[in-house]
């Protein structure tokens, strides 16, 4: 009876162990062969991440080589959702870690939303040391979380270039949206946005490379597998000087306004500053909510562009397109002679002459020279609107000068046409009166006043405003280099061309000249002032200050033309930033003496 | 100390041998799952082995001493157990949110590990002479094995290490199944089997436990947690394919994606490693200790011996089976240590022990 209740114990135990076996390896063949392919893809995808290497940005030189824009190293914060074990341990962690919350981090992952789970989702850009050393310290409890060196784009003169070189910042949900125009980005990409980055970012931009990690648990990088380097972006060579830039925005910097200069002889951009501006690296290492609505709501409107986007009435400035024209067409000549006795009768309205006494009898050039208005009254009106709106156009004027910046205003520069058009209404004489002398419907951008300027200056043909010089590779060959493109190139009668360049030295140059003030030493410096009404009739606000010139007067290296708003008079406000900028580029040593200033147009 | 010589010649070569290839198997596998540990495997190798050191001298001690004589001290040595046990609550190392080590003499130690076998010897003693009657147990009968076997049960789940409780009850069951039981105790006893679960689950069990067992029934209850381990253990095991990755060449426990690797989860490594055939021989040489601790079992001296050594058969087994289930996802995550595999001083100490204990009962199989 024992023994044979102890076998049969016995053999309960076997078969207990032979079922046991049995189960233990049906259920590893079918893990390990079965499904063992399956697992080892698992396994290998488990361990195996694809990063993505940024590749850093083409620099910016100006046109004697010195860097406008380059690339910093920043460390930038990632999250991995796969890595992720406890949602709110890493995301709470990582708020607590570093000056960010947590629903800005979870906006972050829902911009990401549509990127598979092993997709790193940045989350912030450009992190101090401090927060670089406790997010390291702290990896270990909040898994997910990687920190990541990549190249940061670096503005070394911040808001001075913010309008022409403009800014990078990461691309938008409504951009990505678009799949076909960008779909070579992913989140946290940085795009162009504005200025010379938006232009040329596809040259800037350079191709990412990636590399193959072995990583662990945590998403730490174990070791690097294969490589293919990133190729860094093209470099862009400008026109643009530094010096002269610094010392026409320096001008600028506490007023509003813009300056451009040019080169008359090719159209490359000497000088391109708009102000107020804003420093773009704000942009480029991820802009706070507070930080841009400071921006984005300024009444300054520090985002506009004045020297391409802003539309200003030209002032007396515009009486240089007047007497070109006039005098091309024979309408007047040097010796042409208009009284001027403070005003100007047409129709049933005066006119006036900014000259309370005017001017008495004066001729083509004591009317650049003095700004009198009273003559320009009588060569519009003979000239007509039509006539004054084909040649401006020719020059570049009330129409897109094609410079290379996104965004370009064409201004306006009216006719018959446009106001039938427009309004469905004749031209009246009278607003050919008013435009004459720059004011009325004629709004223009201080681009389109530098090729005015770049017009004289190069004897009847001005270029293409153009910023970017060449395109070169990092290896140093030249991808493509900008030639001049001409803009105009009108035969003008003989003899004109001196006749308004001569009135044009004398605004600076001669006694009562409305410049004089802003005579450059050992320099001769041409130019021609203007003062334009702000605001409407009913609420005037301070006169635009006008300045364009061009230097030396003889054989011109630089056309420019200058804005301040609301700076009352151009010989006061305007004119002293084209002698800034002339000196810098002559390198006149000026001796600095408060001459007092000619308030004259 | 005079050791009669006629004992080694009845030593037991076969479980010797087989449990050295079990132990060697481990010591090897331990260094590939350490070496990615900051300490570097050398620092854990030494350790285990100078566990196995102390082991092989208590086992010397152990055989000195007839099973018998230590029987009949087996209240004292269940006492000292439970005294143990009892100053892990009061004062003893937490690690991991748990109370499981206490510091003796500049070591850790883990008293409920010890407590299986002693568990074993105090109930074999207390229930021979119902074997020898051959009387089939009655519920009265049960009563009193049952209650010394929860006072440690209680005591080690409070720690709270629900692994080892579990197998010092199913222990407990498979002894009391040996010595036979009547047909009205196998009702009562499935009876409560089939209820406690419920009263487990709703009174006894902790969050993270039930959270364990959900993930358990659906892998992907809790991805971040219990079920995210769970699935890089199946992918670890599975990712082995046939021949394994080999040996120091498994990801999933190097990268850190299998916690307690060179513990409760051991066995992944090994079978990434090694593959199926690796495996299919591991399986086979415990399969085959437990057999030979079975045929110590049934050729013992006495029936004192024959439950000690049916005991501790029935230790391995639980452990091996649960411990394998638990890395292949055939049972829920607890915490029990692979016998001779996974790393742990205690738990090779207590494993030794029971060696020695079965090579005892062995031994004096012809003494009269």
């Amino acid at each position: 009876m024992k023994e044979e209740n102890l076998s049969s114990k016995y053999k309960w135990c076997t078969l207990v162990l032979v079922i046991t076996m049995t189960v233990l390896l049906i259920r590893l063949w079918d893990l390990q062969i079965m499904r063992g392919a399956e697992m080892r893809k698992l396994s290998e995808q488990n361990r195996i991440r694809i990063k993505k290497i940024v590749a850093p940005r083409g620099i910016i030189y100006d046109r004697m080589g010195k860097v406008l824009a380059d690339t910093r190293p920043s460390f930038n914060i990632y999250l991995t959702p796969e890595d992720i074990r406890d949602f709110s341990q890493t995301v709470d962690g990582l708020a607590r870690l570093i000056a960010c919350d947590r629903e800005e981090i979870i906006e972050k992952m829902k911009a990401a939303s549509g990127m598979p789970p092993s997709f790193p989702i940045k989350i912030k850009s450009d992190i101090p040391m401090d927060e670089v050393a406790r997010v390291e310290a702290h990896r270990v409890y909040i898994p997910g979380i990687s920190i990541q060196i990549e190249p940061k784009r670096n503005y070394p003169y911040a808001a001075s270039f913010a309008h022409v070189i403009g800014y990078v910042s990461e691309v938008s949900d409504e951009e990505l949206k678009d799949k076909k125009k960008y779909k070579d980005y992913s989140p946290g990409d940085y795009i162009g946005k504005y200025g010379l980055e938006r232009a040329y970012e596809n040259d800037l931009r350079g191709v990412d490379g990636e590399k193959r990690v072995e990583v662990d648990a945590i998403g730490r990088e174990v070791r690097t597998l294969d490589v293919i380097d990133p190729i860094p972006g093209n470099s862009l060579h400008l026109n643009l000087d530094l010096d002269l830039q610094l010392s026409a925005d320096k001008a600028l910097e506490t007023r509003k306004g813009a300056a451009v200069a040019l080169n008359p002889k090719t159209g490359g951009v000497l000088v391109l500053a708009s102000r107020p501006g804003f420093d773009p690296n704000l942009f480029a290492s991820g802009i706070s909510k507070t930080d841009w609505q400071k921006i984005a709501l300024d009444k300054l409107h520090p985002l506009q562009n004045r020297a391409i986007q802003g539309g200003y009435p030209p002032g007396s400035t515009f009486k240089i397109l007047l007497a070109l024209r006039a005098l091309d067409l024979g309408i007047i000549n040097e010796r042409t002679t208009f009284s001027c006795g403070g005003g100007f009768s047409y129709g049933n309205r005066v006119f006036k002459c900014w000259k309370k006494g005017g001017h008495g009898s004066v001729s083509v050039h004591r009317a650049i020279v003095e700004s009198c208005d009273v003559f320009f009254y009588n060569v519009g009106l003979r000239l007509g609107v039509d006539r004054i709106h084909d040649f401006g156009n020719t020059l570049g004027l009330g129409r897109i000068t094609g410079i290379d910046l996104p965004n370009e205003q064409k201004g306006l520069l009216p006719s018959t046409e446009w106001k039938k058009k427009r309004y469905n209404q004749p031209w009246y004489e009278g607003e050919t009166v008013s435009v004459a002398i720059g004011q009325g419907a004629v709004w223009l951008t201080p681009i389109q006043l530098a090729m005015l300027s770049s017009f004289v200056a190069g004897d009847g043909k001005n270029y293409k405003p153009q910023i970017v010089n060449r395109i070169v590779s990092t290896e140093g060959k030249v991808i493509k280099a900008f030639e001049p493109v001409v803009n105009a190139d009108v035969k003008l009668k003989p003899g004109v061309l001196t006749i308004v360049k001569d009135g044009m030295r004398g605004v600076v140059n001669e006694p009562g000249g409305t410049a004089g003030a802003s005579k450059v030493q050992n320099v001769l410096m041409s130019g021609k002032t203007g003062t334009a009404q702000a605001g409407s009739d009913k609420v005037r606000l301070g006169d635009h200050a006008w300045f364009i010139a061009y230097a030396p007067s003889d054989d011109a290296s630089v056309a420019m033309a200058i804005l301040v708003e609301h700076g009352l008079h151009g010989s006061s406000a305007a004119a002293p930033i084209a002698k800034g900028i002339t000196e810098t580029l002559f390198k006149v040593k000026t001796v600095i003496k408060e001459a007092k200033v000619n308030e004259n147009r | 100390m005079r050791i009669d010589k006629r004992r080694y010649y009845h030593l037991d070569w076969y479980l010797i041998i087989n449990g050295l290839l079990i132990f060697g198997i481990g010591l090897l596998n331990l260094v590939s799952a350490t070496s990615s540990f900051s300490s570097g495997s050398y620092n854990f190798m030494i350790k285990q082995l100078i566990a196995f050191a102390m082991g092989l001298v208590l086992i010397v001690v152990v055989m000195y001493y007839d099973y018998r004589i230590i029987a009949n001290h087996s209240r004292w040595i269940y006492l000292g157990g439970i005294s143990l046990v009892v100053l892990v609550l009061v004062i003893g190392l937490a690690a991991g949110g748990a109370k499981r080590w206490i510091s003796l003499f500049g070591f850790s130690i883990q008293p409920s590990e010890f407590m299986k076998p002693i568990l074993v010897i105090f109930l074999a003693n207390m229930l021979y002479e119902k074997k020898r009657q051959n009387t089939p147990l009655s519920l009265k009968d049960i009563a009193k094995p049952l209650l010394w076997t929860l006072i440690p049960f209680v005591l080690i789940v409070k720690q709270p290490d629900l692994g080892t409780g579990i197998v010092i009850i199913l222990v407990c069951f498979a002894i009391l199944w040996y010595i036979g039981l009547k047909k009205s105790t196998y009702a009562v006893l499935f009876a409560v089997g089939a209820i406690s679960p419920f009263i487990a689950w709703h009174y006894l069990m902790k969050p993270y436990q039930k959270m364990r067992v959900l993930s358990f029934i659906n892998i992907d209850a809790d991805p971040a947690g219990f079920g995210y381990h769970a699935k890089q253990a199946i992918i670890a095991v599975g990712s082995g394919r046939f021949l394994g990755k080999g040996f120091m060449a498994g990801t999933q426990h190097k990268l850190q994606f299998i916690p307690e690797h060179h513990t409760d989860f051991i066995f992944t490594v090994f079978s990434e490693e090694w593959g199926f055939i690796g495996s299919v021989i591991l399986f086979a040489l415990f399969i085959s200790f437990i057999n030979r601790c079975l045929k110590i079992a049934m050729n013992a001296h006495d029936e004192l011996g024959a439950i000690i050594a049916f005991g501790i058969a029935s230790i391995i087994y639980v452990q091996f089976t649960i411990n394998v289930m638990m890395a292949i996802h055939l049972a829920p995550v607890v915490g029990i240590p692979l016998p001779f595999i996974s790393y742990g001083g205690s738990s090779l100490l207590s494993m030794l022990v029971s060696v020695g204990l079965l090579l005892n009962i062995s031994t004096r199989r012809y003494m009269f």
